[in-house]
C-alpha cells in the first residue's frame, strides 16, 4: 500500500505509451475472449439443450439418408419408450433464400411429452394438435420476421417443390429451438404424396438410466434391414453436429492464443523500454536501501495493472459484443461469454503483465548499483 | 552504532575491476580511520578511486580484499539483503546529478526511504517536512524536480539523504552540475549538517572551493591515498590515515 502512489505514478509517467500497451492488450483479449466464447458456449449450448431421456434414430448411412416411417411403430412399443415423434425436414424460407432457419415438420401427437422444454403453454400445444396447418415458431425466428401468434405464413419449399401455408398457434420461448419452425407432419406427408420416410425418430425413455439398453435394442431390432439405423442420445447427436465444426473452433482457440502471444511479445518489448530507461532511478533506490524484491514487485504490479487493464477493457468489450452482436446479427447463432472464459481472459491479462515485465524487471532489479549509476552520470 | 569510536574504517581495502580481459586496480591498500562527526573531501584527478571508495563506504560496491566497517560494523562481509537493509538504515547518498525521481514530488522523493521503516503516514509527512525545512524548501513540497532549480533540486537530494537520520552522509560530487552560487549555497548546507547534526559527511569533489569548508581533504592518485591534509575548518578531533 506504501507503493501505491509510487505505482501509480510510474504508470502515468507516459500517459500515451501506458494507454497503447492497454488498448494493445485490450484489443488482443478482445479477439482472445470472442474467439475462445465460440467453442465454450457451443459446449454450453450442448450442456443446456440436451436432455437426459431422449434418443434419436436416423439411418446409420448418415443424417442426409431417410428411414422408413413404419419404424416408428416398432419403436414406440419398444420396452422403457413412453413417446415418439418422427420428423422430416422441410427447408423451407419465408421470404428470400438468404433468410435461412431450421423448419422441421413433426409427428404432433405426443410432442408434448417428447419436447416439454420448448416454452409452449398447455394451450398452445393444444391448438398445435388440433390445427392441421398449425405450426410453432420459436422466439428468435418470430422477432427476426416480426411474426405473431395468429399469422399465416407460407413456407416456400427449396427441397419439395411445393410450398406449404401455415398458422402460428405459439412461440418457443424456452432455452432451446428459438429458430426453429415444427409444422404437422402429416400435412407435409399428404403434400408430398406420402412417401413413407422421415429424416429420424425422436424418442422419449422413461429413465436415463434405461438409454443406452434402449438405444442398443432400436437398432438391433433394425440391423440388416434395407435402412440400418443409428440411435443416439440427444447429446450425442447434437456433439455429431458440432463436430463437423470442431476445426473452425480448435483454429477460432489457436488463433486466440496467437493473438495473445503476440501482443504478449508486444508488451513485453513496451515494458522492457520503460522499465531500461529508469534503470538509473532503480539502482538510486537501491542504494537507498530497496531490496531487489520490492523493486521486483513494484515493477511487476505495474505491469500486473496494465495487464488487468486491458482484460477488463478487452474482455467486457467482447461480452458486450457478443450481446450486441450476436444472434440475428450472426446468422442466428447466440453466443454468449460464459464465465470460464471471463476467468480464462482475466487469468491471460494478469500472466501477460506479469510476464511481459518479469526478464526486464528482474534484470533491472538485479543490476549492479555502480554500473546503473555509472550509466546515468 | 553510536558508541563507535570511528565512524568509518578502512583496512587494507584493495578494489579490482575486471574489464574485458584486463584488471583495472581502482584501490590498492587504503587504510583510513574516520571519526564520528567530521566532514571531510575525498579529492584526486579522474580515475583516482575517489567514486570508488565512497561507492565502498556506502555498500554499494565491494572490496575485492581489506575490511569496511562503519559505525564499528564490518560490512565486505554482508549479503545483499542486509547490506540493502543496513544502507536503508545508515546512509545518505547525495549524488552529482541530484538523481530525483521526475514523476515524484519533492515531499514524495524526500519520503521515498522512508517507506522502507515502520513509520506512519503522520509520522513520515512529519519527518519530510522536517527535512525539507532544514534545506530551506519547506515551500517547495508539492513541486515535482523540473520546476525546481539545479541547487534547489540537489538540496532536496540532501533532504532526501538525511531525512531517515543516517550515520553517514555520502556526497559524490554535490556540486559537480551546479553554478558557483549554488555550489557555496550546498556546501555551506552540507557544513551546517555537520555542525548541527554532528552527522559524518564524506563528499568527494573536484571543486578546490570545497576545501574551504570541509575540516580534512584525503588527496588520491591512481588508487593509492597520496596525502591527507586539513581542510579550511578546524576538526573537532584528529583523522588517522594510513597507506602502504
Amino acid at each position: 500500500m506504501k507503493y501505491l502512489s509510487l505505482i501509480v505514478k510510474n504508470l502515468i509517467r507516459n500517459k500515451k505509451r501506458t494507454a497503447l500497451t492497454v488498448f494493445s492488450i485490450a484489443v488482443s483479449l478482445f479477439i482472445f475472449s470472442a474467439l475462445i466464447s465460440m467453442p465454450t458456449a457451443m459446449t454450453q449450448v450442448l450442456a443446456d439443450t440436451a436432455a437426459s431421456n431422449r434418443v434419436i434414430t436416423h439411418n446409420k448411412s448418415g443424417l442426409t439418408y431417410s428411414v422408413p416411417l413404419a419404424y416408428r411403430q416398432k419403436i414406440a412399443v419398444m420396452p422403457h419408450v413412453i413417446a415418439t415423434s418422427s420428423m422430416s425436414w422441410f427447408g423451407g424460407i419465408l421470404h428470400d433464400v438468404n433468410d435461412q432457419f431450421p423448419n422441421m415438420a413433426m409427428d404432433h401427437e405426443q410432442a408434448e411429452l417428447l419436447f416439454p422444454d420448448w416454452g409452449l403453454t398447455p394451450e398452445q400445444w393444444d391448438q398445435f394438435k388440433k390445427i392441421r396447418t398449425a405450426c410453432v415458431v420459436g422466439a428468435d425466428t418470430m422477432k427476426r420476421f416480426n411474426l405473431h401468434v395468429g399469422q399465416q405464413i407460407i413456407l416456400k419449399g427449396t427441397i419439395y417443390p411445393f410450398n406449404v401455408t401455415l398458422n402460428i398457434v405459439g412461440e418457443m420461448t424456452g432455452r432451446t429451438q428459438r429458430t426453429f419452425i415444427y409444422f404437422h407432419r402429416d400435412y407435409l406427408e399428404e403434400a408430398a404424396g406420402r412417401p413413407g420416410f422421415v429424416s429420424n425418430i425422436w424418442v422419449a425413455v422413461d429413465k436415463s438410466d434405461n438409454v443406452p439398453q434402449l438405444i442398443s435394442a432400436i437398432d438391433e431390432q433394425f440391423a440388416n434391414s434395407s435402412a440400418e439405423t443409428q440411435t443416439e442420445s440427444e447429446s450425442a447427436w447434437i456433439g455429431g453436429f458440432l463436430r463437423q465444426y470442431r476445426l473452425l473452433l480448435s483454429l477460432f482457440e489457436i488463433l486466440g492464443v496467437i493473438v495473445v502471444v503476440t501482443v504478449g511479445l508486444v508488451a513485453a518489448n513496451t515494458a522492457a523500454m520503460s522499465i531500461r530507461e529508469r534503470r538509473g532511478e532503480i539502482a538510486v533506490m537501491r542504494s537507498m536501501g530497496f531490496p531487489s524484491g520490492t523493486i521486483l514487485s513494484t515493477l511487476l504490479l505495474e505491469s500486473l495493472v496494465i495487464g488487468i487493464l486491458g482484460g477488463l477493457i478487452g474482455c467486457g468489450g467482447a461480452y458486450v459484443a457478443l450481446r450486441v452482436f450476436s444472434g440475428p446479427q450472426l446468422g442466428n447463432l447466440v453466443i454468449r461469454m460464459p464465465s470460464a472464459v471471463v476467468f480464462e481472459t482475466m487469468i491471460a491479462a494478469a500472466v501477460i503483465g506479469l510476464l511481459s515485465a518479469w526478464i526486464p524487471a528482474r534484470a533491472a532489479s538485479k543490476m549492479n548499483i555502480v554500473d546503473a549509476l555509472r550509466l546515468v552520470a | 552504532m553510536a558508541d563507535a569510536e570511528f565512524a568509518i574504517e578502512i583496512d587494507h581495502v584493495s578494489r579490482i575491476y575486471t574489464r574485458d580481459e584486463f584488471e583495472v586496480r581502482a584501490l590498492d591498500d587504503i587504510t583510513i580511520k574516520l571519526p564520528n562527526g567530521r566532514f571531510v573531501a575525498i579529492m584526486g584527478p579522474s580515475g583516482s578511486g575517489k567514486t570508488t571508495l565512497l561507492n565502498l563506504i556506502a555498500g554499494i560496491d565491494h572490496a575485492t580484499s581489506g575490511k569496511v566497517k562503519v559505525g564499528g560494523e564490518e560490512i565486505t562481509s554482508m549479503r545483499e539483503r542486509d547490506l540493502a537493509r543496513w544502507r536503508a538504515r545508515h546512509i545518505g547518498l547525495v549524488f552529482q546529478f541530484y538523481n530525483l525521481i521526475p514523476v515524484l514530488t519533492a515531499f514524495e522523493n524526500v519520503e521515498l526511504p522512508l517507506l522502507l521503516t515502520d513509520l506512519s503516514k503522520a509520522e513520515r509527512k512529519q519527518h519530510v517536512e522536517t527535512a525539507l525545512k532544514v534545506v530551506g524548501l519547506a515551500d517547495r513540497m508539492s513541486h515535482y524536480p523540473r520546476q525546481l532549480s539545479g541547487g534547489q533540486e540537489q538540496r532536496v537530494a540532501i533532504a532526501r539523504a538525511i531525512v531517515t537520520d543516517p550515520t553517514i552522509v555520502v556526497a559524490d560530487e554535490p556540486t559537480g552540475d551546479l553554478d558557483a552560487k549554488s555550489a557555496e549555497e550546498i556546501l555551506s548546507l552540507l557544513v551546517e549538517l555537520n555542525r548541527m547534526f554532528n552527522k559524518t559527511i564524506v563528499m568527494v569533489t573536484h571543486d578546490q572551493r570545497a576545501v574551504r569548508y570541509v575540516e580534512q581533504v584525503f588527496h588520491l592518485d591512481k588508487g593509492i591515498l597520496a596525502g591527507i591534509e586539513p581542510g579550511g575548518r578546524a576538526p573537532a578531533s584528529g583523522a588517522q590515515a594510513a597507506s602502504n
